[in-house]
């Protein structure tokens, strides 16, 4: 088997704080193959987004990487020089952000922020680069491309400016597009715009893609697998059609069974969604033994003392969950 | 047919759009934020209002609040007509339709006064409403917070030690200190994580049953509008495109905009054969309003008359109201 | 039942203000503005008892013995006018101060006042008040305190006014609080616009909450950390347009004023350097410490403008 085109092992993100060691993300494996679609779910303060922003070291101070090896096409980009690194950055993975609103620069039109980031990886001339800009945004679904190469980012809509984010990120290429909740700040309609967007680009490009979200309905419809996180470790991974159909990590199933479903009928008497009872874990001074231990209906004395370590349950699905046939380690 | 417990009648809200002379303003448009919307809701009913951002929604609840002043219609609570109680300001009157009906905020970080504690937002409406009753205060405080599944010491805290699902408890708490019969609801839970929107949407869904509450459920999330409503209204810049019982409007909508709604959301299950419709485009500017049908530019089904004529809101089954020269 | 409640009460955790003072504890600027600032007002405080000499003693000239460099008599020298440096210096604190404090008490009530009625009320109000506020900051302050100072001296010659003690201070410190409260103005006009549409006070207004209530018990308190940080930074500044003043020689002549000791001594600069650098070294201390102090106020109630 060809080795994965990113693999991420042992990851680990710890924030420096005056009270102690905040552990963001503690021990996280996952990988993409060429091509697939990796889908990262989790809650807030799940490490969702430290964990994808680590894979090129673009963690804000106060966190620091303290462990870990991320492969990318042979290579470790934790031990590469920065400078190394500045060549991959947004050439050969490329990042697609939240806010639209926020993630381009206000004082510079489109065309110059895109020709800048051509110039700059590509060395390419100014023709060249607006030649290459101007089919890239067409790709993206953008009506009139010439005009919008002029405008500034105010004058663009959240989903258009969405769209030229896309366009940015695929500007050099990249092997791997890197998506942070990438439609979280859109409207539904605009909302499903971009996800048919990134679809379609992924299949016509053969771009591999890891999508970060809290979003079950995005990743159902964008993943080939998913990778489901819990308070800075990985819970379950498995792909989309075994996670949605046969989860088995107690977290996973009720995340699913807690979301209200759109194609279920509610009226009649009054039915109350399952829920999970209590809050995350501090990763301040996180629990011993699972994360997840003291809100799971099914946990044992063993799971408050034992780590779970993630094990291999059936092809292609891995699960920690002592519960749930891995191995643990004592803490 | 029972009188309805909040009845909207034709509820406008227009933004006068300046341009600033050298002395005076003048006025070159109006941005219709809320334009001509009726609808009623009955006792212990859940009415959802649902769609995209800058359609309106949380101006008309607002506008039922006199948060902003209507332009025109009307709005009856338990048959009275508030918007002139408002106007005229008697306060002994306006605290009586407070009492009526209550707001609970989107944003649970920025709806508590950060500089006072639980139990200080918690009394506030007690001092207001009943100050003769200074000596039950406390133990009320207690039942509220219990109520809303916290515990009677979160009175002494600070809303920064809260998580966000606990201070959506507390907003929710503090409107239902004065017993009201309405809440009007802004996107209660879209802020929150996924597991904690199931308990919030479970409170509010006990809370209903057991103090016969109605709800005016604002959001953009159909699946938990699904859960929590009996009926459901669709806005569209400004208008009230459609309105049906929750089944019959997930069953058989009749606009296109809402069927394009509905088909949007990614439904957590990636078998699911979803028959999507894909609309082109984005929501107009409010400046630039389409004339005609306000959704006829995006919609596939449009005719030429869509584009000249607006449709009026009619009844097309029992309950169900529908604005479309060419239904679904 | 309500006291077992009460006794069951957990100690009641900090609040704004006492958080605020566990980050400003950790702003090293700040506790040092804080100390200098403290050292000011102790030597305010204690001035009369600690000073070795009455500050209007010229005694040492009549012995011709002005313009002394330090002794033991006198730990800072005298001054050309026979003065004891170290006594007029610390005489010179409660001067500050009063200028200070004084002068940004008025501005704060005013600016408190009007920006607030400004972003409150809005509209041609605001309109109307923040254009005042612009006329305000043109004028040149010092000309208008200058010939103000000048013109009412002469106008109370024989009238009661004349003999009400630091008459000239006390319009000094008027001047400079009538013309200090735009800044203050604009950061409550902000505030108060910014508050007035926040969820919590448009939560206030459904539960019924009064337009005082809202203004007084909602508003007014959360706009008051930004305000404080603009009344300690007003504070030093006060306090050097008044030296300012007085170095001029429009001071209070029957007041001690760092700024009115530089003037007496800045000709004999090269004879006897003490009697400039004394109060120098006063004024550059206690205008640091209030800017350092309004530094650390900032970081303490609004951490995220630093990050």
């Amino acid at each position: 088997m060809a080795p994965p085109l990113l693999s991420v092992e042992g990851l680990q993100v710890q924030f420096h704080t005056r009270d102690g060691i905040v552990r963001a993300v503690d021990g996280v494996d996952y990988s993409v193959g060429r091509g697939e679609t990796l889908g990262i779910v989790g809650e807030s303060g799940s490490g969702k987004t430290v964990s994808s922003l680590a894979l090129l070291r673009l963690v804000p101070p106060p966190a620091r990487i303290a462990a870990g090896r991320v492969m990318f096409e042979g290579e470790d980009l934790l031990a590469k020089p920065e400078r190394e690194l500045g060549a991959i950055r947004g050439r050969r993975i490329a990042m697609v952000f939240q806010n639209p609103a926020t993630s381009l620069n206000p004082i510079y039109s489109i065309g110059s922020q895109l020709g800048e980031i051509l110039r700059w990886h590509e060395k390419l001339d100014r023709a060249a680069a607006e030649a290459r800009i101007l089919s890239l945004l067409d790709l993206v679904g953008i009506t009139d491309p010439a005009t919008r190469l002029r405008q500034y980012p105010h004058e663009l809509s959240g989903g258009m400016k969405q769209r030229i984010g896309i366009a940015r990120a695929l500007l050099c290429n990249p092997a791997l597009l890197l998506a942070d909740e990438p439609t979280t700040a859109l409207d539904v309609t605009i909302q499903a715009q971009i996800l048919d967007l990134l679809a379609d680009l992924r299949q016509r490009l053969g771009m591999a893609m890891v999508l970060v979200t809290h979003d079950m309905g995005v990743v159902a419809r964008m993943a080939d697998r998913i990778t489901v996180m819990y308070a800075g470790r990985v819970c379950e991974t498995a792909s989309a059609a075994t996670l949605f159909s046969a989860p088995r990590h107690p977290y996973t199933r009720a995340l699913l069974e807690s979301m209200p479903r759109i194609d279920h009928r509610y009226t009649g008497p009054r039915q109350l969604l399952p829920t999970i009872a209590g809050r995350p874990p501090g990763l301040l001074n996180p629990p011993a033994g699972c994360r997840f231990a003291a809100r799971c209906p099914e946990a044992m004395a063993e799971c408050r003392t034992t780590l779970p370590v993630e094990t291999v349950v059936a092809p292609g699905h891995s699960v920690s969950c002592i519960r749930h046939g891995s191995q643990g380690i004592a803490a | 047919m029972s009188a309805a417990l909040l009845e909207v009648e034709n509820l406008s809200k227009h933004y006068p759009v300046l341009r600033r002379g050298i002395l005076l303003q003048r006025q070159t448009a109006a941005i219709r934020a809320v334009d001509d919307v009726s609808f009623r809701l009955q006792a212990g009913e859940t009415l959802g209002l649902v769609g995209e951002s800058g359609c309106g929604k949380t101006t008309t609840a607002r506008a039922i609040l006199n948060l902003v002043t209507p332009s025109s219609g009307a709005v009856r609570f338990e048959g009275r007509d508030i918007l002139p109680v408002f106007r005229k300001g008697e306060r002994s009157e306006v605290l009586g339709i407070r009492r009526g009906l209550q707001y609970v905020f989107q944003d649970p970080y920025l709806s508590l006064n950060p500089r006072w504690t639980i139990g200080e937002t918690l009394r506030e409406p007690l001092r207001i409403h009943w100050p003769e009753r200074e000596a039950e205060w406390p133990t009320r405080i207690d039942a509220l917070l219990r109520m809303v599944g916290l515990e009677p010491q979160h009175a002494w805290r600070y809303p920064h030690e809260f998580s966000g699902g606990q201070r959506q408890r507390v907003g929710i708490a503090r409107a239902l200190a004065v017993e009201p019969r309405l809440l009007i609801l802004d996107e209660p839970v879209s802020s929150l994580d996924i597991s904690v929107r199931a308990q919030i949407l479970n409170l509010l869904a006990e809370l209903q049953d057991g103090l016969g509450l109605a709800y005016l459920y604002i959001s953009h999330d159909l699946s938990s509008v699904r859960f929590i409503s009996t009926h459901v209204a669709v806005m569209y810049l400004g208008k009230l495109v459609e309105m049906a019982p929750v089944d019959a409007l997930f069953a058989a909508a009749g606009h296109h905009y809402t069927r394009a709604l509905l088909s949007a959301i990614p439904v957590p299950d990636p078998g699911a054969a979803q028959s999507r419709i894909h609309l082109q485009g984005e929501v107009p500017s409010a400046l630039r309003r389409p004339t005609g049908c306000p959704f006829h530019p995006r919609c596939a089904a449009a005719l030429p008359v869509c584009r000249s004529e607006e449709p009026a809101l009619i009844d097309i089954g029992p309950g169900h109201r529908l604005a479309c020269h060419n239904p679904a | 039942m309500e006291g077992s409640i009460a006794l069951a009460a957990p100690p009641r955790p900090p609040g704004i203000w006492r958080q605020g003072w566990f980050r400003f504890r950790r702003n090293r600027g700040g506790m040092l503005g804080l100390v200098l600032v403290g050292l000011v007002v102790l030597v305010a405080l204690t001035c009369f008892l600690v000073a070795p000499y009455d500050p209007n003693d010229q005694s040492a000239m009549l012995r011709g013995a002005s313009r002394q460099g330090p002794s033991w008599a006198h730990l800072l020298g005298t001054d050309r006018n026979g003065y004891d440096v170290l006594s007029r210096v610390l005489y010179g604190a409660p001067t500050a101060l009063a200028v200070g404090l004084g002068a940004m008490l008025i501005a704060s009530i005013l600016g408190t006042i009007i920006g607030g009625i400004a972003g409150y009320v809005g509209g041609m109000v605001d309109e109307v008040l923040m254009r005042c506020a612009e006329f305000f900051l043109v004028i040149p302050v010092f000309i208008v305190i200058l010939a103000v100072v000048r013109l009412f001296g002469i106008m109370v010659v024989g009238t009661a006014l004349e003999r009400v003690p630091h008459l000239n201070l006390m319009t000094i410190i008027a001047l400079l609080g009538l013309f200090g409260w735009p800044p203050i103005a604009r950061m409550a006009r902000a505030e108060f616009l910014r508050l007035k549409q926040a969820d919590f006070v448009e939560a206030a207004i459904c539960i019924g909450a009064t337009r005082r209530d809202i203004l007084l018990r909602h508003i007014l308190p959360n706009a008051l950390p930004s305000l404080i940080v603009l009344v300690a930074l007003g504070i030093g500044g006060a306090i050097l347009a008044e030296t300012m003043v007085s170095f001029l020689g429009f001071g209070d002549p029957k007041a001690v004023s760092w700024g009115q000791l530089l003037y007496f001594n800045y000709e004999s600069l090269k004879v006897a350097p003490w009697g400039s650098v004394a109060p120098g070294v006063a004024i550059f201390v206690t205008v640091l410490g209030f800017n350092l102090l309004a530094d650390g106020l900032t970081d303490a109630f609004n951490p995220r403008l630093r990050q």
